[in-house]
């Protein structure tokens, strides 16, 4: 055991350095530095701030915010301050402990591993299920409806009264079948020529132009309508809201400081991790809306039709991937609304009337224009 | 010559990030702050000028009630004022007043978590013993900040270089160690024709010219920036800052961001490689003069992720 040791002394008021002897003894340190007088340092006034890492200094600080402090450069100095010092293990780092500390980084990894992903699989799940059911309807209205007035504003709007009256009608008779909500529903069409519906939360249901003019019955609509009603009703773009947040933080715990292009790069991470939450949600909305159809007396071939002449056209490279893109594999859908509908009593009544689907297949033409 | 070097390794840096990561998630985020303060703890102790290393003194506990501060001063109050304004019942006028001070909240925002920040980072850092501060008036800072970026966009944009350096500027010069104050002596508008220059590039580069102008930005700074006698050279280039940040950025992508400690250890050593301060320290003349600060400014700047800072 060595108790005479080389360091440096700093005083916390000049930024001279001065070589010191430094000589463990049983109470304290005893401390020269270079032209001053010998110092003693009781072990309990003390406190190590560095030196608990392979390859740092030992620092050794006394006193209050401003201390006066002590290094020294050999790491071995260590296991003698501990060894002569007899003090509890917490004030002084014992070397001894790093492969211990190794042993436990590597479980802390492990964990982390586990709790990631059982938070990624089940927590935000559950999490985003429980706090959008708790969300009033009225935050989502008013979030819904600034949502349409931005992506749709009035001048892109569809009207004319016979075609928003079908329309209303059309989901008045889906809704008829549902349980009922707090929700009141908006439907329109917009005037841009893409082939897509979505939903926004509140009750807010636009039809795209080009979504419309795909359509070849009143009964494949009712298909897409009843599709974006569960969305609304089942709150999934709320979720999918508390997800975004929660998965963000997610990242943020496992990331540490990153910031600028690297904040950029893991913000991608993020939106894949929102893909699968996206399809579960999809598939739900795919069966409920399956059964609202068929509660509601219509034909559910008219959805499975719809999709199927999505999935032929597919090949083609027309539009249509587009409605398809955030949505489940084409062949799987059809597979699964298949089963769904299997065993469906035989519909009661056409989704709208023959002058009523003309009505709506017509409001976006301008006045005087025939389609 | 006084070169600045860097001891760190990213896999202990790792040990040390993975089991804050584990401690964050099992507290519900309380531990992040006491994580911060030990990464700090030793990215600071591996770096060192002179034969001697930092040491930074910040605590876990303060960076924790700086950050409830800061929610309670700032985020509270811009949530109430964003539901009072989009109520349908209140009076107009008062809507109207509410929006215009989450406005002016908003715009003082940035700046205040910039200077707070560097206040409270400075004032935890030593050397030899000795703490850093800074000194700069808040007041002062939102000025020139809010100024500034107004004239920034005003010119589309071409004011933003001049900004740049007034803020740095600012910054640097406000900065001391013990009783000695940092300086920056260069011009504000030396940087001007780099920026136009790279403005007019990034078509045809593809917008790599900007890495060029950020080492040119760097090696500016760093070369006006004196300490006493002394004064900095920063010797980065472009090419190698390019190669540099898009490893990092393979590095945290392709592992989910769990690779961060390996990155950071290598911007460390990148800047350790490239930093040097030449002249006399003369460092007789020093005295310490440590300044209090809060670390409110340090929870605002959390909450904007303003943070970024060079160690002065």
């Amino acid at each position: 055991m060595r108790t005479d040791w080389e360091g440096h002394y700093l005083d916390g008021r000049t930024p001279t350095r001065r070589r010191a002897r430094v000589r463990l003894m049983r109470g304290g340190l005893e401390i020269t530095p270079e032209g001053a007088a010998t110092q003693f340092w009781p072990y309990g006034e003390l406190r190590q701030t560095q030196g608990s890492y392979a390859g740092e200094e030992v620092r050794l600080e006394r006193g209050g915010e401003l201390p006066e402090v002590l290094v020294v450069a050999d790491p071995s100095f260590l296991a003698d301050l501990r060894e002569i010092s007899q003090t509890p293990s917490a004030r002084f780092h014992d070397p001894r402990e790093r492969s211990r500390r190794r042993q436990l980084t590597v479980l802390a990894a492990l964990a982390v591993v586990a709790v990631v992903a059982a938070i990624y699989f089940w927590g935000i799940p559950v999490a985003a299920e429980m706090i959008a059911a708790r969300v009033p309807i009225a935050w989502e209205v008013s979030l819904g409806r600034s949502v349409v007035d931005s992506l749709v504003p009035p001048e892109k709007r569809c009207r004319t009264d016979a075609g928003q009256r079908a329309l209303d009608e059309l989901v008045a008779t889906l809704l008829a079948a549902a349980p009922p909500s707090g929700y009141t529903f908006h439907a329109q069409v917009a005037d841009i020529k893409i082939v897509n519906a979505f939903a926004v939360p509140g009750g807010y249901i636009v039809v795209l132009r080009g979504l419309l003019e795909e359509m070849r019955s009143a009964d494949e609509l009712a298909g897409v309508l009843a599709h974006e009603i569960q969305h609304v009703l089942r709150r999934h773009s709320t979720k999918a809201l508390v997800q975004h947040i929660s998965t963000g933080l997610l990242l943020t715990a496992v990331s540490g400081d990153v910031s600028g292009v690297m904040a950029y790069g893991l913000e991608g991470a993020r939106v894949l991790g929102q893909l699968r939450y996206g399809r579960a949600a999809e598939e739900e909305a795919d069966a409920l809306g399956m059964q609202l159809i068929i509660a509601a007396g219509l034909d559910p071939r008219g959805m499975i039709a719809f999709f199927e002449a999505t999935q032929k056209e597919e090949g083609k490279g027309s539009g249509r991937p587009v409605y398809l893109s955030s949505h489940p594999g084409a062949a799987d859908r059809i597979a699964r609304l298949t089963r769904l509908a299997q065993g469906a009593p035989p519909p009661r009544r056409p989704a709208l009337g023959e002058a009523e689907w003309a009505a709506l297949r017509a409001i976006c033409a301008k006045p005087g224009e025939t389609r | 010559m006084h070169r600045l070097s860097f001891h760190g390794v990213g896999g202990t840096l790792f040990g040390i990030h993975i089991v804050n990561v584990f401690l964050t998630i099992v507290t519900l985020g309380i531990f992040y702050f006491w994580g911060k303060a030990r990464v700090r703890r030793y990215l600071w102790s591996q770096t060192a000028i002179a034969g001697d290393r930092f040491a930074f003194h910040g605590t876990g506990r303060e960076m924790l009630i700086g950050f409830l501060k800061a929610v309670l001063i700032f985020a509270v109050p811009l949530v109430v004022l964003s539901v009072v304004q989009q109520s349908a019942w209140v009076w107009g006028i008062v809507r109207m007043l509410a929006y215009l001070l989450a406005y002016v909240i908003g715009t003082v925002f940035y700046p205040l978590a910039i200077v707070g920040a560097r206040r409270y980072r400075l004032s935890r850092s030593s050397w030899r013993g000795i703490r850093f501060s800074f000194r700069g008036p808040t007041k002062e800072f939102i000025k020139l900040f809010v100024v500034n970026a107004i004239i920034v966009s005003v010119t589309l944009g071409l004011w933003y270089p001049i900004f740049d350096t007034k803020r740095y500027a600012f910054l640097t010069a406000n900065s001391w160690f013990g009783n000695r104050r940092f300086g920056f002596d260069g011009s504000h508008y030396q940087l001007f024709k780099s920026f136009l220059l790279a403005l007019v590039l990034t078509p045809f580069t593809l917008g790599l010219a900007w890495f060029w102008y950020v080492a040119k930005k760097r090696r500016f700074y760093w070369g006006h920036t004196t300490f006493g006698a002394a004064r900095y050279k920063y010797t980065g280039t472009g090419g190698a800052i390019l190669l540099l940040m898009a490893l990092n950025l393979v590095i945290v992508l392709g592992t989910l961001g769990l690779g961060w400690p390996w990155a950071k250890v290598r911007t460390a050593r990148f800047l350790a490689r490239n930093l040097t301060l030449v002249g006399p320290l003369e460092l007789e003349s020093i005295q310490q003069d440590a300044q209090a600060a809060s670390a409110t400014g340090e929870g605002l700047a959390g909450l904007l992720d303003a943070g970024g800072l060079d160690l002065g």
